[in-house]
């Protein structure tokens, strides 16, 4: 090996160290940053059956109580699964709920839970996670509610919550 | 594409290029030793004729990074010594941090690293005063970190933001690493090269409640495999075996 020829990748290594500067931006946060709490809504074939089964409701609408921005909730055409959020401001939150946004009562439904705080990363900061403690529900369209996993994290695929709906709906 | 991604594959095919020069000259010199062995005597054991050096470095490249980023320093030294058949001990040094100042997240950490392990010459020496080398490595690194509290917000477009504090914290980094690089000699003892590092740390879980942005020594807290290099300039202070100088004087006096 010659002289040069030594020299010349590590002149060369000692340049491309530069460009690491290149990469010291904040990372792109690719993961959700808000604890998805899943909803599923069922109801029984008929009156008299055992059977339960995915509700696609017309116009469903979820409305968060106490929510910074007054302006309506969201409404959620022809849908049996929903994702709504918990308050990270209290251990008890509440949302309005109502199958049809056309003609049909409000129920309330009022959830208790645990905040954990939680590091995602540099990238995306702190959120936080929930473990469900209960759920209660009024009764105009539903019929009951019942916690299916307490965890309540950003894992999108993770169902926590079935509504299940009167069947003389 | 992003001026990142460019930058990106900028670096990886300098690097490439490097390896492959390398491994040229390397295949090169061992053409040569395999054929000057075919006229060679038979195998008798290698006699070490080079004879003791330790060498002191300072590294050039996380200066430079000081300089040209905000969030982030780190400062690394290091300390060498030939032990015998190509083989030299290593120890290094250092000290870093990093400021987290983002909108919804802000804090700082201060960490001291150190790193001991070994370095393989791959290069046949040309004689005994030959200090040049490509080599491969081993480190086992460890870093002290002290994290300040963090304040954070959390941003909900439904609930609207809330604010929190993470408490400040000091934890420990352990993390193993392979080593590749080069070192030649410009002037007597003094020494010039670089070292690519991929490191694996073993205790990411242990700090996941607030990974540091930066540990220096290491890299990415929040990531469990990093890549860095060093450019070292380094000085080699040089005394000479007692089995090699007995034998010089031995000679001497035969004559």
């Amino acid at each position: 090996m010659t002289r040069a020829g030594k020299y010349f990748p590590f002149i060369l290594f000692a340049f491309s160290g530069l460009w690491l500067a290149c990469t010291q931006t904040r990372d792109p946060c690719l993961t959700p940053k808000i604890a998805s709490f899943n909803v599923e809504t069922m109801h029984l074939l008929t009156d008299t059956s055992t059977v339960f089964a995915d509700t696609a409701l017309p116009a469903a609408v979820f409305i968060p109580l106490a929510r910074v921005d007054s302006n309506a909730g969201t409404i959620f055409p022809q849908q049996s699964d929903f994702t709504i959020s918990l308050s990270p401001d209290s251990n008890v939150c509440r949302w309005q709920f109502t199958t049809d946004s056309f003609a049909f009562a409000f129920d309330t439904l009022t959830f208790y839970y645990q905040r954990n705080q939680q590091f995602i990363s540099n990238a995306c900061g702190f959120t936080y996670f929930y473990t469900l403690d209960s759920v209660h529900t009024t009764k105009h369209n539903i019929d009951s509610a019942h916690i299916t996993n307490t965890s309540v994290t950003n894992n999108v695929n993770t169902k926590q919550l079935q509504i299940f709906i009167h069947p003389d709906f | 594409m992003s001026i990142q991604s460019n930058c990106r594959y900028l670096f990886i095919l300098i690097f490439s290029v490097l390896l492959i020069s390398g491994a040229n000259d390397v295949f090169a010199q061992a053409a040569d030793t395999v054929a000057t062995d075919t006229t060679a005597a038979p195998k008798t054991k290698k006699k070490e004729l080079a004879g003791h050096q330790l060498a002191i470095g300072i590294d050039l490249v996380h200066p430079v990074l000081n300089s040209l980023v905000s969030d982030r320093f780190g400062y690394e030294f290091a300390l060498d010594y030939y032990t015998h058949n190509d083989l030299y001990l290593i120890a290094e040094g250092g000290w870093g941090g990093s400021t987290v100042d983002y909108s919804d997240l802000k804090y700082s950490t201060t960490n001291n690293f150190l790193r001991f392990g070994f370095n393989r010459s791959l290069l046949t020496r040309d004689r005994p005063t030959d200090w040049d080398m490509m080599f491969i490595g081993f480190r086992a690194g460890f870093a002290d970190v002290s994290r300040s509290p963090a304040t954070f917000t959390v941003l909900d477009s439904v609930w609207g933001s809330r604010p929190g504090i993470a408490a400040g914290k000091t934890f420990q980094a352990y993390w193993a690493e392979l080593n590749a690089g080069m070192r030649v000699e410009f002037v007597r003892g003094l020494f010039g090269g670089w070292t690519a590092r991929g490191k694996i740390l073993f205790n990411g879980k242990s700090f996941n409640d607030l990974a540091p942005l930066y540990i220096a020594g290491y890299g990415k807290g929040d990531k469990n495999v990093a890549f860095d290099f060093n450019v070292y300039v380094s000085y080699g202070i040089r005394w000479k075996r007692k089995n090699v100088a007995d034998t010089t004087a031995v000679a001497q006096k035969t004559d």
